[in-house]
């Protein structure tokens, strides 16, 4: 009686949600009250595969739902990106039959690394990919080795985990675990010798302490390392991107198969070696899943593309507190061929919290942009001063600041025709986007 | 003046920014005309060195045990430091080693360089916030963020005499850090140097203050820190 009240209680919380506009955790956190293990007594798909990581949960979780669809399979996934117990609650009883069935052959769930254990206390995925471990949100997540420490108990053993074989502290949680199959990528054009940023967080092995050397780094510590004292060691790669030219927008994965990239970053690439590999762990084709992904632009939304003035640009949406996803998106416009501006915003830390911490400012390697095709930064938002403080440590000289999004746009209009890139975070995006023409 | 500034594992003990105490500091030395020369200290590596300043910055539980290990060596010499003047600054939570142990959320515990007689005991929950205190070094409030598991009992010197927001050594709003002569510790995470202009001035005069000098009366401004404090100072005033 109470798995049906909950089933129907967040039906009607979800219809009526839906029709307000409101968030998709709240019904599932009605039936949990009414049902606390309700997610143990319902009957969920054959096949229940959980994406979890620092960066890239979301556009990895939709590339997947896309490969499995093309492959014939019938998918329930939480779109909406509530991924803690109560949005996947939300997600599995609205699409649960009345008997508590539900009708799918998948159950593809992004789950908050942090809160991952409570989710699957009552099932367990029967594939978890992990995209990676990172420095993120310390406001909420302490650290990486805590958020580690978290995502432990969420491991089943029966679980088969599809790891990041690049990545030198996600990969760990391989040890004592038989079931394992790992993505990564071989040394290629954009590999370096030694780790890059700021801050190394691979200098030390995160199971002995011991230094670790690396024989090649595709961007900060994740790349090629081996322990000078244990056995931890990137592991052979079961799914390979075996070259990768981001200049020409190509991606060959097991020396087979070349997909075009539409968002020519390291971290699409790894977006997509992580789907490629839950795809074929799915049984689903090399070439369906390759028809998917070629040229595959994301529906999340986080590239736009706008027009400001005789300025064409594009918003790169990064993640405030979060180092590496500012530094990729760096790398990115310090690998622009043309001349630009960069506009950075710092306005409000969290959309979902207060807080007035900036300490990530000064883990983030804000020096890329000290390439000639960079004409000037502008720093603006609630916290421009502390932007500036922390370029005034960088090497930069071709920057200023303007506290006022509008008046920095306005700026923008006012002079120039070179390319603008926009890096700043969800919090803030629309805070500048009111003041453009978005491109479709 | 020449200075020398010893950075205590770098790469182990650098989370969130804390770096950038070092470069704060540096660079506020060398604008002061000061010739800045920075060491660092990693596991195994050479004796104890002479220095002027000597800093630890904030660490994953795992590595600041790890850290200890090695630290161990040298507790003789920066209490030695300590009592004849030396400035030192250990952020975040390197402050708990210089307490005399840690006790880790699992039970077990290791002894820390036992610069002072505190004691530090690790939780399974984590306690993060912004903070906003006051030091009876001078009278602007301290701004910062607290990332922790430990909580420290036992400090007589709190660095923090209370925390309007936040959580201090033991409890929420209570003393927060450890300060004795020209030592100062606290668990804010990240370049408090920087978030906060005063306890960068405090920490240089103390520097200054072991050669027997005090700090020049013009100093050069820094407006992005001060201007970037007001911010920070104010929003979370609203917080209180």
């Amino acid at each position: 009686m109470k798995k049906l009240l909950a089933i129907v209680l967040c039906k009607l919380g979800r219809a009526v949600g839906k029709l307000v506009g409101k968030g998709s955790s709240l019904p599932g956190k009605l039936a949990l009250k009414v049902c606390p293990d309700i997610l143990r007594r319902v009957q969920l798909p054959p096949q229940i595969i959980a994406v979890t990581g620092s960066n890239g949960k979301t556009s990895t979780v939709e590339m997947i739902a896309a490969i499995l669809r093309a492959g014939g399979k019938s998918v329930v996934y939480n779109e909406e990106g509530s991924n803690q117990i109560e949005g996947v609650t939300t997600l599995v009883l609205t699409h649960a039959a009345l008997t508590g069935k539900v009708n799918a052959d998948v159950l593809l769930i992004e789950s908050d690394e942090r809160y991952a254990a409570k989710t699957f206390r009552y099932f367990y995925p029967t594939e978890f990919v992990v995209t990676n471990l990172y420095r993120d949100q310390l406001t909420r997540n302490g650290h990486p080795e805590w958020v580690y420490d978290a995502l432990v108990p969420a491991m089943h053993p029966n679980t088969e985990l599809i790891l990041n074989a690049d990545d030198p502290l996600s990969s760990c949680f391989a040890e004592g675990h038989e079931k394992v199959q790992w993505f990564g990528l071989d040394r290629c054009s954009i590999s370096a010798d030694t780790p890059s940023g700021v801050y190394h967080d691979g200098a030390y092995c995160p199971l002995c302490r011991h230094p670790m050397e690396y024989e090649y780094v595709h961007y900060n510590q994740i790349g090629s390392y081996r322990c000078t004292n244990c056995a931890h060691a990137k592991p052979k790669t079961d799914f390979t991107a075996t070259a990768l030219d981001l200049d020409a927008g190509t991606l060959t994965i097991d020396n087979e198969t070349e997909i075009q990239l539409a968002f020519r970053s390291i971290y699409n690439v790894y977006n997509i070696l992580a789907a490629y590999a839950a795809g074929r762990r799915a049984g689903i084709p090399s070439e369906t899943i390759t028809g998917v992904i070629n040229r595959y632009v994301l529906k999340n939304g986080r590239m736009q593309t706008f027009r400001l003035g005789a300025h064409h640009g594009t918003l790169l949406t990064s993640k405030h507190e979060n180092s590496i996803a500012y530094d990729t998106n760096l790398r990115y416009v310090a690998s622009s061929k043309e001349d630009c501006v960069v506009l950075v915003i710092v306005d409000a830390v969290s959309r979902k919290y207060f807080t007035s911490e900036t300490s990530w400012l000064w883990d983030i390697d804000f020096d890329q942009l000290n390439v000639p095709q960079v004409k000037r930064v502008i720093l603006s938002g609630r916290y421009c001063n502390d932007l500036a403080e922390r370029f005034f440590f960088t090497a930069l000289t071709e920057w200023s600041v303007e506290p006022d999004i509008a008046a920095a746009a306005a700026q923008l209009r006012e002079s120039g025709s070179e390319e603008v890139y926009v890096i700043t975070c969800f919090s803030d995006r629309d805070k500048l986007l009111t003041h453009v023409e978005k491109e479709a | 003046m020449e200075v020398t500034m010893v950075h205590f594992y770098p790469d182990l003990m650098n989370l969130y920014g804390s770096y950038a105490n070092v470069s704060a500091l540096r660079r506020y030395l060398e604008r002061l005309g000061c010739t800045v020369k920075t060491e660092t200290v990693v596991p195994g590596g050479g004796n104890f060195p002479h220095g002027d300043f000597f800093y630890m910055g904030a660490g994953t539980e795992r590595n600041a045990k790890a850290v200890m290990e090695d630290f161990a060596r040298f507790s003789r010499e920066l209490k030695a430091a300590a009592n004849d003047g030396a400035a030192m600054l250990f952020a975040g939570t390197a402050m708990e080693l210089l307490g005399k142990s840690v006790r880790e959320a699992d039970g077990t515990a290791y002894a820390a360089a036992g610069l002072s007689e505190f004691t530090t005991e690790h939780r399974k929950t984590r306690i993060v916030g912004d903070v906003y205190g006051h030091t009876e070094l001078f009278p602007e409030a301290v701004v910062g963020f607290m990332n922790k598991c430990g909580v420290i009992t036992g400090i007589q010197t709190p660095l923090l005499s209370k925390a309007d927001l936040g959580h201090g050594n033991e409890v929420p709003g209570g003393p927060e850090g450890f300060h004795w002569k020209n030592v100062f510790a606290s668990e804010l995470t990240g370049p408090l140097l920087i978030k906060n202009p005063r306890m960068l001035e405090t920490v240089a005069a103390a520097l200054y203050a072991r050669r027997g000098q005090t700090l020049p009366v013009d100093r050069p401004p820094d407006p992005w820190a001060e201007t970037g404090y007001r911010v920070t100072e104010e929003e979370l005033r609203k917080q209180i």
